[in-house]
């Protein structure tokens, strides 16, 4: 087999400079030396004619050698038989140079060199260069396939994409291929595994396609395995995304992460944690939305139907606070090991306060709590809706310090949300809202709960450690007729 | 090699990309009498009422008429349903959306 | 509206023609998610808006009004 030796070098690497006279004397008529270089046509010929040099040089056109090869640093000579690689000395290092040389026949006479220096980075190290590489390599496996938007030179990009109707009314990151191929090192998935198909228009949503919008959302690729385990969820029919983008209600999906991982991501469970700052919980929100319009379809006051809407349909994601918390973890409650880090989706509205300052045992508590609860929809609408319940930390104590779990507590709130029949039918209070007589109207002095039962009501710890107060999550309707929370586990990156 | 795509900037389709090419209407049914029509009541509020009228104002006109109800509005129609209506009925009413 | 458009659009898809009855504030985006849909044309006749607090009564006379309107996108 035919042995050949190529050298990479680049014309600005003063220890390629330094070498290239020896190479140049090897490279002589029939020698299997070939000299690649990583600099274009004209900064080559003009090192050539600085240095006086005769022999031939390749140009190495969008650096495919040396993107095949892949040497960190330049000069970097390789040995190679048959096109296939059998050895290399990446940078100057004199005794193993002129061994490597030798294996091919050809005999580099390098005394006068210094012994070792370790040459320059390798232009394909470049970031700008590494990330265009990475690229054409994606599209070269079929790991990135989605069509190109090229905007004009005299375009400003995000001007285009909001004209496009491609983003939620705000700036969103240029999702250039590049910044998709660096997404997608944010999940161990094939770029082209279907993770769900999106309502109304059922559009597929690729692993890749919600890399595009995960950039445009603002995430980092740790942020990714959130994004896949959110949207996959969204999609899940009982979710009922389609009919919960349609309804004139202003709930949308909420995205609960609870588990070890949402620390790891930076994702926010404390101060202000529904609120803005938080890089990881506003983008992965935000991803999840921004699925919704480009890959399903929803456009507001098209086929989303909102009446009002709420700024958690910008985006709506945070994470549970376990440290402290009176309760196991969301995941185990969920159904999942403590141990795991899942999403659950909900189809919420936008969170409400319940305030106490003064109870200081969980009966008392749950009083107060139990009153915010009843508002939800409605005080005298029961049974079709559902509520979570964001305990802070404060609230979250007296919990924890009399032992209730998630049972017992669900227990006392059911108790202290059911009221008597009588006091909420329709007209009862002056309200013609309420339950419906012919339905209900059988016994006034009957009990009827406000929740379907003690499952319905989600509980969650999160918050900052100063505040005597508790956020409650309205639902739309819930069931069979409506959402059921999804719970989806996050498969890590590596 | 050349980065900035000849001056412009390349980014990636977002979208689903989907042309949806335009699909023909099924065929029309005539309108004699004899004919099958199913209406599917959604389950919003007064639809009942509504379709309880046309119901009458179509039997009065020789159709036959069969009237379903979907589990709730807030979905499609499930599959089966869709399915064995398309069997029975030659046409569909589905009301009444608000 | 948008899920009993899918529902019309599935029907037709069996091969059954269908027609969606709607309130009158739908018109602009039934014809705008049809239009995504793939049928454009597809079968739909509106009512007058608001549906809600309507008499029974009204609600009766509002279906004569468009007995003979649906019967005309059924077979035609």
């Amino acid at each position: 087999m035919a042995r050949e030796l190529v050298a990479i070098i680049k014309h600005d690497c003063p220890v390629c400079v330094a070498l290239l006279p020896a190479l140049d004397a090897a490279a002589v008529d029939g020698s299997p030396l070939r000299i690649v270089s990583q600099s274009d046509g004209d900064d080559t010929a003009a090192l050539w004619e600085r240095l006086h040099l005769g022999a031939p040089v390749e140009i190495d056109e969008e650096l495919e050698l040396s993107a095949r090869f892949d040497p960190d640093a330049v000069p970097t000579l390789l040995l190679l038989e048959g096109g296939e690689e059998r050895g290399r000395v990446e940078g100057l290092a004199r005794d193993r140079l002129t061994e490597l040389a030798a294996e091919a026949g050809v005999a580099l006479h390098l005394d006068g060199l210094p012994a070792h220096r370790p040459g320059c980075a390798s232009r394909t190290r470049d970031p700008r260069i590494a990330a265009a590489l990475a690229v054409r390599a994606a599209r070269a496996q079929g790991r990135l396939r989605s069509r190109s938007l090229v905007i004009g030179a005299h375009e400003d990009p995000h001007e285009a994409l909001f004209e496009r109707g491609l983003t939620d009314g705000l700036p969103v990151v240029p999702p250039t291929p590049e910044r998709v191929v660096a997404m997608l090192e944010g999940t161990h998935r094939g770029s082209q595994e279907v993770v769900g198909v999106v309502p109304p228009y059922g559009g597929t949503a690729t692993v890749e396609k919600v890399a595009v919008n995960a950039v445009m959302a603002g995430c980092r690729p740790e942020h990714l395995p959130f994004v896949l385990a959110a949207v996959d969820a969204a999609c899940e029919e009982r979710f009922s995304m389609h009919g919960l983008l349609a309804t004139t209600h202003p709930a949308g999906p909420l995205v609960v992460a609870s588990g070890p991982l949402t620390e790891r991501v930076g994702m926010n469970a404390r101060g202000n944690c529904l609120g803005q700052g938080n890089r990881a919980n506003l983008a992965i929100g935000r991803s999840l939305q921004l699925v919704v319009r480009n890959l399903g379809g929803g456009r507001p006051q098209l086929e989303d139907r909102s009446a009002h809407g709420q700024p958690g349909k910008v985006g709506a994601c945070f994470a549970e606070l376990q440290e402290g918390s009176p309760w196991e973890p969301l995941s185990a409650d969920r159904g999942f090991d403590a141990d795991e880090t899942t999403v659950t989706l909900y189809a919420a509205e936008a969170p409400r306060l319940i305030l106490d300052q003064i109870a200081r045992d969980p009966e008392g508590l749950c009083a107060s709590l139990a009153l915010g609860l009843q508002s939800v929809a409605h005080p005298k609408q029961l049974l079709i809706w559902d509520a979570l319940l964001v305990i802070g930390p404060e609230h979250g104590r007296i919990l924890r310090e009399a032992g209730w779990d998630r049972a017992r507590t669900r227990e006392e709130l059911m108790r202290r949300t059911t009221s008597r029949v009588g006091d909420v039918l329709r007209g009862a209070g002056g309200s013609p809202e309420g339950l419906d007589p012919a339905v209900f109207g059988g016994n006034p002095d009957g009990a009827v709960p406000k929740f379907a039962g003690p499952e319905r009501i989600g509980l969650v710890h999160a918050g900052g450690g100063a505040g005597l107060f508790s956020m409650v999550y309205g639902m739309w309707a819930s069931g069979e007729i409506g959402s059921t929370p999804v719970t989806r586990r996050v498969e890590p990156w590596t | 090699m050349d980065l900035t795509h000849g001056g412009g900037l390349e980014l990636l389709d977002p979208t689903a990309e989907r042309e949806s090419g335009d699909r023909p209407l099924a065929a029309p049914v005539d309108g004699t009498a004899g004919l099958r029509i199913a209406l599917l009541d959604i389950r919003k509020p007064r639809g009942d009422v509504f379709l309880d009228e046309l119901e009458r104002l179509l039997s009065d006109r020789g159709f036959l008429v069969e009237r379903t109800a979907k589990p709730t509005f807030t979905r499609p129609a499930p599959a089966d349903l869709r399915r064995e209506i398309a069997e029975r009925c030659d046409a569909l009413v589905e009301a009444l959306a608000d | 509206m948008s899920c009993g458009l899918h529902d019309v659009v599935s029907f037709e898809g069996l091969g059954r023609p269908a027609v969606l009855v709607a309130s009158s504030v739908f018109r602009d985006v039934a014809a705008a998610e049809a239009r995504n849909l793939g049928q454009p044309a597809i079968r739909r006749v509106f009512v007058p808006h608001p549906i809600q607090d309507r008499t029974d009564d009204e609600m009766r006379e509002m279906a004569a009004a468009v007995a003979g309107e649906v019967l005309a996108a059924l077979t035609s």
